[in-house]
């Protein structure tokens, strides 16, 4: 299959991955790695043979003249500009939040910056504050240090292990497509397959979707790969295809990290160690395709101040268009390049400044009621500045002089350093949205359906085990990556980040709409998010189920004498104090018995708050955190409510009364829900050869009430190892040299093994949860980061040199140590 | 254009299977997905790098070890006996898992995999460990060492190691006969 045949058959990829799916004859390529042609087999054997002499062999394409490469204007450009109040609860002079980001138009692609003008526009009046800044920063008060630097970190494969894959088979009598796809975003896939069909010469009357678990790290989140799967699909004259990546063509057509230019320029006050100011300009490649570079750059631009206050700061981002493969959400989402760059200086300033590193940190930690860089501030308990204290407190970190000492005069050749970084990051995308439905059979065996999608973090053991909170007793049998909610039918339209206050007053007339249908498995969302529905649609079965089945076991006067909130589960039982336990079994069959509600299926939306409507389940105002509600009753019920239910399942699909959406405002605030996580690393660099040892690394978290400790533990460990490939290790060439040319594997990307990562003597903490009642918190990606800066900021603890690109190769180390 | 054949007979988890035409040239693990069903191996990198797509062979002086199926051809494994991760645990007569091999329990109870993609090589490796200190045991202050060189080569990318290392660390130091004293 060629472009040719694509166009004849007006087959195209959804718009949100761009033009040419296959490159057209005669058409210079957009970017290194662009696909070509797909070649379909019917014979392995032939087909494993024909690769052989295919792979790695340039003459396979006939090349044209030499065009050069394109020259395209940047994906996106914004700057964020705050210029606070006197004190960081005062009203802001100027913010995002307050006035709104500064855009930018383009001239010879490179972003044009609005005219300042203090009384202009809001660009205008920011690009006044900005220069005001500039123009400070630049004839700084005597009292300030003023620094400037630039970092820069790689490019890289967020290497999942399993390569993207797409199995695909078209019915053509029944107009049929069936696929079985590995993706973290199951619904994107849905919707964009049936989109591109629509809009092609090739009819489709059903589309059956199987996603898989699976793991992506962001690069199988709104990835072009199950789209390839389609097409190869619909010219497979009949068969089943299997299209699926080798290592190779993984590291040449997977989504990429972005690389990362940063230019920082930060003031701290000398005296107090006080930060004055701060200063960005950050450029990001986002390769060949947009995907979601844009969004990306701005949440690194938008988190550089990482846990810090700033009364004024100027943070502009560009994202670029180049001939680098296409990028994507790999983990960090950018906020792990710009906020590791910020740790990087921040140490810098402090050993400017003869302060302890992480004290500098606490003089400037943001606390709970402080504003952040777009003037907003962030929502809930603020924790960073206990992880700090905490770190601060580490014996790595309290005996560091000393041990360096002892070590470097007993390990002649060998330099000792201790490293420490922190971050605060945000967890969720700002328009999460998804559907669960849980279910009691009769014999109280527990059923969970999710829209989630296991990518091996575990939420399907998390969601499973978020059941027991209502339910006692973690679920049975477990359904994650749903599709199809017949029970629960739930209409979308528009765009949740963009959509107008009034666009959404309107549309929430309609008693089945929300802004956000279901979404990816990303942005560390299953622990908070997941758990938010899952838990409120088993509330809702022990509310209207369990509870009125056990009033009714406990006898008359019960409900005027024990209510829900005293009720505890002990053993899969059911206890009230004075009462007989209830074991679950008997709660169901109870509960079935008498018609009550069996099952719930929820819709939950959140924008930095959850929707929240009112349902009248079984003649009860029922209130709920989510925004679409359908219930089961149980074997027993009367005709009458038999009736009621008219989903393929039996359930009741119930028309909200009255509906509470997250204002559109939280969509420029960038509040967040965050995370916290401070490391410490101790290594050894080896003189002779520039190899870094890690001897040890310690990580502290706070991630509210832990669903199950050993899967936070388990993401923290692999994070942390992820981090130290970042950090050390991994990197891609970005152009001619890079995965692009189909020669890259894991020969040369070295992904850390566990002699890399300290397996041994690695440790971490979770801080006691702020309540019994707070929530998990997402912390998976974010507890990463890290530990990149602790290990360069170690590095320069060892050996007095500072580095400010990534990775920090043996080689690199030996240039600074000759 | 023909493809030469070369008949292939390999003992996998017990079984016999072939003599079979094989298309010569084709990597083991490819007879394992393709002709056989047998789909547990991994393709990682295809180059013998990552060790997701090991089996177990089973040598004639009852020693045991590693190879590598993405990067070796399946006509070295003709007369030979091997293991795949399809045939670790034990099954009763209709096929259905009736217990996990002590490796297997042990990832299980210690959450030591996330995706899964790289675990068959590393239940593998661990397994041909442990059978190898059966007949070899080691001091039990270098059981730690003993582990970490055995799984070196393999790669995962999601859990950092720590739970896949110490869970085959527990194996070992609660199997009696696979330890001794010393250093």
């Amino acid at each position: 299959m060629t472009a040719a045949d694509l166009a004849r058959d007006r087959l195209a990829f959804p718009d949100f991955y761009g033009e040419d799916m296959l490159l057209p004859q005669g058409k210079t390529p957009a970017y290194l790695g662009q696909a070509v042609a797909i070649l379909i087999y019917h014979e392995f054997a032939r087909f494993r043979f024909a690769r052989e002499k295919l792979q790695f062999n340039d003459a396979v394409i006939r090349y044209g003249a030499v065009t050069g490469p394109l020259r395209r204007d940047p994906w996106g450009a914004a700057r964020f500009v705050r210029v606070g109040g006197r004190t960081p609860y005062d009203d802001d002079v100027f913010s995002c939040l307050k006035q709104g980001p500064v855009s930018a138009t383009f001239d010879n692609h490179e972003p044009v910056w609005p005219k300042p003008a203090r009384d202009g526009g809001i660009d205008a009046q920011g690009m006044y504050y900005a220069n005001s800044i500039t123009d400070e920063l630049a004839h700084p008060p005597a009292e300030w240090l003023v620094l400037t630097r630039d970092y820069a970190t790689q490019s890289g494969d967020t290497t999942a292990l399993e390569p993207d894959n797409a199995n695909g088979w078209y019915d053509a009598d029944k107009q049929d497509l069936h696929l079985v796809v590995p993706t973290q975003s199951p619904q994107e896939v849905a919707e964009g397959a049936a989109t591109m069909l629509e809009r092609s010469r090739i009819g489709l009357k059903r589309l059956f979707l199987h996603p898989c678990f699976t793991v992506g790290y962001g690069s199988k989140d709104h990835c072009p790969m199950p789209y390839y799967g389609v097409i190869a699909a619909l010219y497979g004259d009949g068969r089943p295809v299997r299209l699926a990546n080798d290592r190779f063509d993984q590291f040449q057509a997977g989504l990429k990290r972005h690389q990362f230019g940063m230019r920082y320029t930060m003031a701290v006050e000398r005296n107090t160690g006080q930060m004055q100011s701060f200063q960005a300009n950050i450029v990001a490649n986002g390769g060949g395709r947009a995907n979601c570079s844009v969004a990306l750059t701005m949440v690194g631009a938008t988190s550089a101040e990482s846990v810090y206050y700033f009364p004024k700061s100027d943070v502009a981002a560009t994202a670029i268009a180049s001939r680098a493969l296409d990028c994507g959400s790999a983990r960090g989402y950018g906020a792990l390049e710009s906020m590791t760059a910020t740790e990087l200086m921040v140490d810098e300033i402090a050993d400017a400044l003869g302060i302890d590193a992480i004290d500098l940190r606490l003089r400037n930690v943001l606390k709970t009621g402080m504003k952040n860089a777009q003037g907003a501030v962030p929502l809930g308990v603020q924790r960073a500045e206990a992880v700090l204290q905490q770190a601060r407190a580490h014996p790595l970190w309290t005996g560091r002089a000393a041990r360096k000492q002892a070590y470097d005069a007993a390990h002649p050749g060998k330099y000792y350093g201790v490293g420490f970084g922190s971050i605060q990051r945000r967890f969720g995308t700002g328009a999460e949205a998804s559907l669960a439905k849980v279910e009691l059979a009769l014999d109280g065996r527990v059923t969970l359906s999710h829209s989630g999608t296991e990518i091996g973090t575990g939420a399907s053991s998390s969601q499973a085990v978020a059941c027991a909170r209502w339910l006692g007793r973690p679920a049975d049998a477990l359904d994650m990556a749903v599709t199809d909610w017949p029970d629960l039918p739930v209409q979308t339209s528009g765009d949740p980040h963009t959509m107008s206050q009034a666009d959404q007053n309107r549309l929430a007339q309609n008693p089945r709409w929300s802004p956000a249908y279901a979404s990816a498995s990303s942005a560390s969302n299953s622990a908070y998010y997941f758990t938010h529905v899952t838990q409120e649609a088993a509330r809702v079965v022990y509310l209207y189920g369990l509870w009125p089945a056990a009033l009714a076991i406990w006898g008359s006067g019960s409900a005027q004498e024990v209510k829900p909130e005293d009720a505890q589960w002990r053993n899969e039982s059911l206890t009230v104090e004075g009462r007989e336990p209830l074991p679950l079994a008997r709660l169901a069959h109870e509960a079935h018995a008498r018609g009550l509600v069996v099952g719930a299926a929820v819709h939950g939306f959140n924008r930095w708050q959850w929707a929240e409507a009112d349902f009248v389940v079984d003649g009860v105002l029922v209130h709920a955190l989510v925004d679409g509600l359908s219930v089961r009753f149980g074997n027993g019920a009367g005709a009458a409510k038999q009736a009621l239910s008219s989903t393929p399942n039996r359930y009741q699909v119930l028309d909200r009364r009255a509906v509470s959406f997250p204002p559109t405002q939280n969509n420029n605030v960038m509040i967040g829900y965050n995370t916290a996580v401070g490391t410490l690393t101790e290594l050894a660099v080896d003189a002779a050869s520039g190899k870094v040892a890690l001897l040890r690394h310690h990580t502290i978290v706070e991630c509210g009430n832990m669903l199950v400790p050993q899967l936070v533990s388990g993401q923290i460990q692999g994070a942390t190892a992820t981090g130290i490939g970042l950090a050390l290790h991994e990197w891609l060439p970005l152009y001619e040299d890079g995965p692009g040319n189909g020669t890259w594997n894991f020969n040369r990307y070295h992904v850390p093994r566990g002699s890399d990562v300290a397996v041994w003597d690695q440790t971490a903490e979770v801080l006691p949860p702020l309540s019994k009642n707070e929530p998990p918190k997402g912390m998976a990606e974010v507890a990463g980061i890290p530990i990149m800066a602790a290990i360069v900021n170690a590095i320069a603890h060892a050996t007095g040199h500072r580095f400010r690109t990534l990775p920090v190769t043996p080689d690199r180390i030996l240039e600074v140590l000759a | 254009m023909t493809i030469p054949i070369r008949p292939l007979t390999v003992t996998i988890n017990g079984r016999q299977h072939g003599p079979m035409d094989v298309p010569e040239g084709l990597m083991m693990i490819d007879v394992l997905h393709e002709m056989l069903g047998l789909t547990g191996s991994r393709l990682g990198c295809g180059i013998g790098i990552c060790h997701a797509c090991v089996v177990i062979w089973d040598r004639d002086d009852q020693t045991s070890e590693e190879v590598r199926t993405c990067i070796t051809g399946a006509g070295f494994f003709d007369g030979k006996r091997i293991r795949t991760i399809e045939g670790t645990a034990q099954t009763d007569e209709r096929g259905e898992i009736v217990a996990l091999s002590p490796v297997q329990q042990a990832f299980l109870d210690q959450f030591s995999f996330q995706c899964g993609y790289c675990t068959p090589g590393f239940v593998n490796a661990a397994t041909v460990l442990v059978e190898r200190l059966k007949r070899a045991p080691v001091p039990r202050g270098e059981v730690q060492a003993t582990v970490a060189a055995a799984l070196e080569t393999h790669i995962c990318r999601c859990t950092g190691y720590v739970r896949y290392y110490q869970a085959v660390r527990d194996v070992i130091l609660t199997t009696p006969g696979l330890t001794r004293d010393g250093t």
